[in-house]
Parts: C-alpha cells; structure tokens; sequence
C-alpha cells in the first residue's frame, strides 16, 4: 500500500498550501446571495474543485481540489461544508464558504478510501463518511471529531458492500446507508468485480452505538439493482433512486420508498419517465416546501420530478447531463456535466470555465 | 452486408434513403454515407464475434482431442487454442453492450480479477473432489460464473497438475472440454443474436423515439464512444494497474490476467488491437470538421505506439516486469493508453460535439 500512503502524504502537504478559497469580492458576493449552492466541479482545463454558487446560479468562488471530488455536506451550526473525493479518493477537504477560514485537507487511513458522500451530526460535533475496507470487501462509516480538528475517532460497518449515500433520519439518530453491492478494489481502478453475485441493501444503522436496526433487500431478481442514492422528503419519508447494472434491454423501477418496518417499496413510473433515465438515477434529492421529489439521470439527459404524497409524475424535463439537483424555491436547482447551472427561478446560465459533478447542495 | 438482412419493408425504406444518398453524393461525396454505428457493427462487431466463436470451436476440438487421445503434443496444441481463444476474445471484449451482457455472459467468459481467489478455490475443489456437474456443459453453465470461463481452463490448462493431462487425467480433461464447450455455447449465441436481422443490431442501428434502447442517433453513437472511454479505462487501470506497481517491489506478477499461461501480454495487445480495428471501421473522421482532423491521424499514432511497445514483450509475465528495460517498455504502453482517453474523452468527443464525458459516461 506504498502508493496509498505517498498520496495521503501528498494530499496533507497539498491541503497545507491552499490558500483561504474566497477573494474580498467574492466574500462580499456570497454574502450578498439570498442562497449558496455547492458542487464538486471540474475546470475546464483539466483541474478539479469545488465551487460556491448564487442562487442564480453565478461562481461566487471555487476552493481547489487535488483531485475529481463527489458530494457536499453542510453543518448549518459552524457554517462549514465538506467536499469528499469521489470513490476511489482518499481525501476529504473541510471548506468556509464565508471565507473565515482556509480549507482543510484530511485523508481517509491506510485501508479505507471514501466513497464520496458524508454528513454532520445534527450539533455539527461529528462528521461521518461513507468508506470502503477494501481488502475486505466491506463497508465502514468512518467518524470524525469535528471539534477536533476532524481527527477519525471510530469506524462501524454498514452491513454490505459498497455504501454510497447517506442520510440521518428525522430523528437526528438514525442513518439510513445505501449499500450499493458493487464490490471495487483501488487495485483495480473502477472496476466492478462481482456484478453477477451483487447484493445490494438499504439498512437503518444507530449511530451513536453503531449497531444495525434493520437491513433491506430488493427480491433475489432484483441483485443487480444497485440502491445508491438518497433523500428524505417533506413527510420523513426515505426515497431511494437505482442504478441497473443488468442488461440494458431491462426496465426495473428504480425509485423506491423505505420504512422501518417494512419491505422497501418500488414505485412503478409510466415506461416514457422510466426510459427516460436509462436504468441510472444520479441523484435523489427533496423538496419539502413543495412537496415533491427529484431524480436526474445524466446518462439519460432526463430530470424527473414525483409528487413526494403520492409518487406520481409531475414533469420529465430533457437537460443534457443533468444529474445536481437540490430543492429551490417551488422547483430545483439543476446542474449538468456540460457545465450549465439551472436555477429554478432565473434563466440558466452555462460556464465558460467550469462543468458540475453529480451532486449540488444548498449550503446557506 | 447489413441491407441484405434487413426485412422486406425495411429494405425498401433503406434503398429509398440509398436512392437520396446516391442523389446527395454527387454534391457532398464525404459526407452522406453508411452511419457509424453499422460501420462498426458491419466491420468490426459482428466479424470479430465470429471469430470469437471459431476459436472456441477450435478450441473444444483441442481438447477433445486431447481428452480422446492424450499426449504432450495433444496438450500443446490445446494450449495453444487456448491462446488464441484468449486473442480472439481479448479483441471484442471490449463491446459491453448487446447480446454479451445477457446472462452475465461477460463474467461467464471471462471472470477477472478473482480478487480473493474464490474461482481458484472452486476450481481446485472441483478436481479434487471430481465433481460430476462440473463435467457437464449444461450443469457446469448454472454454476459460478467463476468455474465457466477462460479463467477456470487456464487453470485446467496450465495451472498445478496440468502435465497430467498429457498423460491422461480423465476428470481434468473432461472439466476442460466442459468449459470449452461452454465457451462454445456462449459465443455462438452471441454471435447469432448479432446476425439475427431482428435482434440487437438491429435496435442500435434504428434510433428512434420508439426504441425504447435508443431514443436517437446521439444515445447510439454515444454507446459505441463508450467502448473506447471505458475500453482504455479498462486496460490502463484495470488489466496493466492491477499488476504493475508504481516500482518493480510493487509489481503483482500473479495478479495479472491470464499469467499462467504467458497470454498477459497478448490480451492487453489484443484489447487494445481491438480497439484500434473498431476505430479503423467506425471512421469518425467522416465526421469532423477540418478544424478536428487531426484527432484521427493523432489516435491512430498512439495506437500504434503501443502496440509497438507491447509487441517487444512476449513471454512469461514475471519475466517482464523483472526485466528492467521490458518493464519500462510496458510503463510507457499504460502512458499511451493515458494519451488515447485523453484524445477520446475530450478531444474527440468535443470534435464530435458528443455529450460524452463528464458524468454520463462515467457515472457513480
């Protein structure tokens, strides 16, 4: 693991030299934004970040990443935000979007990488990380001391093979984890090993004691419908959204609905919607004021929106490579990978220097 | 020739379209012409599916023959079909999309890496246990995908106690030929599902707001890049990273695809003459404005790069990497496979306004 630790090595001394990410101007700017959006983004010469962006979907500012990042996670109590590295990185960067402080960079431990997604407790006092034990095969949730220089404090399983999404239940306690079943090794890149005998889950885990509540499984001719994205609609009810990685010539449900207590519940969608996401939902995203809930697919250029009460369609919008949703307003704040950001209540505007990875998150 | 497998009523409608294109080229020579997709489908995909399936069928001869009558010479050339099976499997491994993702056909093929050696292990029980349904074409395809395989006869082949074979090991033998004709199975039906008039290319070749796989000519087209995206991707991180260390003390000489059989090189030449013969048929550059036209001529170099590079490295595997010189040459052919997905994945797919890179084809 010789390389793992000389890129760990690298990513502190990289963390070290960012400087704090925003110009005065650009403070003022975000100061000045009735709402901040944040998203991992890839310049358009090459180097990666994460960019800060108005409600009206301008670039406030971009914080520097040593490489591609996934997901962002707010804490509204220190007003601090979390970019992970997408699966396979190792890094985590801890960044202001007020500017008050200079990012900071950690690294998962020898053994772990990140998969990209995290979230605070609801005191802002602990972070906690989706991680795969690689060599084992076996998914961890890593936690950080956020009060102490987010030092890893504990690990405890989440009960299957590659967890992706997280969320925290209405109760502050509960986490509910996507484990995707797609079992990937760093020395082998992406690649998914074990597609034929995948066996993904969604489980309900305590996470102050780490112990399992409930696991999930989608029926036996279901395994290769991965459960990896997220979100809790304005009822408390969890969403789920899939990705097939069964013949292409299937068209399995692909959002669900999960309750303690109960099977998990696929919601059948009218075979155009369906089509439209091309067995691949990006990502899961609610609007509690509007009552309602998005999934975009970016390999299906489609952004579907349900009504959260009763899972019906209430639009299928075409957008080339959208997959960043997050709730705005009535609607959603969209972003795609050809670089157009989407606003729900100003006319979308397109990047001349940056596109957007799959997730956006409303950070203020 | 596509038209001639088209039905009747098609036919018509593609002479009519034919009857335009004949019209249209005395104008514009260059332009109007077969689509890309039959190009590759016509030149480069069905072809190489057959051939495929003609080493399997020779390679089920090898070693029935060798089963029948066996002595070293009847090993060896056994062997050797298995080599070239390898070769002509290598080729089209990286369509991955079509008949080939039916029934896990994929890992049944070809099951790698096996990580935590559970093929092996299942393997090695089978001949030491003499299990009778391993024996057995139809029982051995409903066992794991891991025991199906060209993994699973290397090891017949090659692997501990394979001399045995040149003296007669009748179980040995007889899980061989199972395998073998397994194989045979295998590539016959995907070979079929390739020429049936009605079947899948059929599908990708008619994009339309009624085909429910392809929605029009962009998803289609965007398909086909994706072989090349993910069949670097695949080479470089996959087939070369999962061996090749960041120095000769990290090599994996036996984590190496096919290493027990000297055929390492050989396949990752073969992926990437694959590759190189579908780009050839395909001829984007038709499709490019003058502008761009550098990008094939640019491709085609690098291919043959590494392909220059790979074939100065023939022989054991373990050999290579502990020679100094052979092991740099293999360095530089992974360098190469870094230039060709950037001359794809964002050279390329800009020329050919593909909404192809950031998110949708590379999701998560």
């Amino acid at each position: 693991m010789r390389a793992l630790i000389d890129r760990r090595d690298f990513l502190r001394a990289a963390g070290t030299a960012f400087v704090a990410g925003l110009s005065g101007r650009a403070l003022a700017a975000t100061l000045d934004a009735d709402a901040v959006f944040a998203t991992a983004c890839q310049n358009r010469s090459g180097t990666f970040g994460v960019a800060i962006l108005s409600e009206a979907g301008a670039v406030l500012s971009v914080v520097d990443l040593p490489e591609r990042g996934h997901d962002v996670t707010f804490d509204p109590v220190s007003r601090r935000s979390v970019v992970f590295a997408r699966r396979p990185g190792t890094f985590a960067v801890i960044f202001d979007h007020a500017g008050l402080s200079a990012p900071q960079t950690i690294t998962s431990p020898a053994g772990r990488h990140y998969f990209g997604h995290g979230l605070f407790a609801p005191d802002g006092r602990l972070l906690y990380a989706t991680e795969n034990d690689f060599d084992n095969a076996a998914g961890m949730v890593g936690v950080y001391d956020a009060t102490d220089g987010f030092r890893r404090i504990a690990e405890f399983p989440t009960y299957g093979m590659d967890p992706h999404e997280m969320v925290l239940l209405a109760d502050g306690r509960t986490l509910a984890i996507a484990n995707g079943g797609i079992e990937t090794h760093p020395d082998f890149g992406r690649a998914k090993l074990n597609l034929s005998t995948m066996q993904p889950s969604l489980v309900f885990i305590d996470r102050e004691s780490g112990s399992l509540i409930e696991k999930h499984e989608l029926p036996q001719d279901l395994h290769q419908l991965s459960i990896r994205h997220m979100d809790v609609s304005g009822d408390g009810t969890l969403w789920f959204g899939c990705q097939y990685e069964g013949p292409a010539i299937d068209r399995p449900s692909l959002i669900g609905r999960a309750r303690r207590g109960e099977p998990l519940a696929l919601v059948d969608m009218p075979d155009d919607a369906l089509g439209s996401l091309r067995n691949y939902v990006g990502s899961v995203a609610a609007n509690p004021s509007a009552g309602t809930l998005a999934v975009a697919s970016p390999q299906g250029n489609s952004l579907v929106v349900l009504d959260a009460a009763t899972g019906t369609i209430v639009s299928v919008r075409t957008m080339v490579e959208v997959c960043g949703i997050a709730g705005d307003g009535a609607g959603y704040f969209a972003t795609t990978g050809k670089g157009m950001v989407a606003p729900a209540s100003h006319a979308a505007v397109n990047s001349a220097d940056h596109v957007w990875d799959n997730h956006v998150l409303r950070i203020a | 020739m596509a038209l001639q497998s088209l039905p009747s009523t098609r036919r018509d409608a593609a002479f009519h379209i034919l009857g335009l294109v004949a019209i249209f080229a005395l104008t514009f020579p260059a332009r109007a012409d077969v689509p890309p997709i039959t190009r590759a489908i016509d030149g480069f995909i069905r072809p190489a599916y057959d051939s495929f399936r003609e080493s399997t069928v020779a390679l089920r001869s090898g070693v029935d023959a060798l089963c029948a009558a066996p002595d070293g010479a009847a090993l060896d050339a056994a062997r050797v079909s298995f080599v070239q099976t390898v070769q002509a499997w290598s080729a089209v491994e990286t369509i991955r999309f079509g008949p080939v993702t039916q029934e896990n056909r994929l890992e049944r093929i070809l099951f790698w890496p096996d990580r935590k050696s559970v093929g092996l292990k299942q393997v090695q029980a089978a001949l030491a246990g003499q299990d009778a349904t391993a024996t057995d074409p139809a029982t051995l395809a409903g066992k794991s995908v891991a025991m199906q395989g060209l993994g699973a006869l290397e090891f017949v082949l090659f692997g501990t106690g394979a001399e045995a074979l040149a003296t007669g090991d009748a179980y040995r033998c007889a899980y061989g030929a199972a395998i073998s004709a397994n194989l045979v199975m295998m590539s016959s039906a995907i070979a079929a599902e390739w020429r049936d008039p009605e079947g899948f290319a059929r599908s990708i070749a008619n994009p339309g707001p009624d085909n429910p796989l392809y929605r029009d000519e962009a998803e289609a087209v965007t398909e086909l890049f994706g072989v090349f995206v993910h069949g670097l991707e695949l080479i470089r991180d996959v087939r070369i990273g999962g061996f090749l260390g960041d120095d000769a003390g990290a090599d994996k000489p036996k984590q190496a695809v096919f290493w027990r059989s000297d055929a390492t090189v050989a396949s990752i030449a073969g992926n990437l003459d694959g590759l190189q013969r579908l780009f050839d048929v395909t001829d984007f550059s038709r499709s490019l404005d003058p502008d761009t036209a550098w990008i094939p001529s640019s491709i085609d170099f690098e291919f043959h790069n590494a392909g220059n590079a790979l074939a100065k490295l023939d022989g054991a595997i373990a050999d290579v990497l502990a020679d100094p010189a052979r092991r740099e040459t293999l360095a530089y052919a992974r360098l190469v496979t870094s230039s060709l997905s950037d001359l794809f994945g964002v050279k390329l797919a800009d020329g050919l306004d593909l909404s192809a890179g950031f998110s949708s084809l590379d999701g998560d």
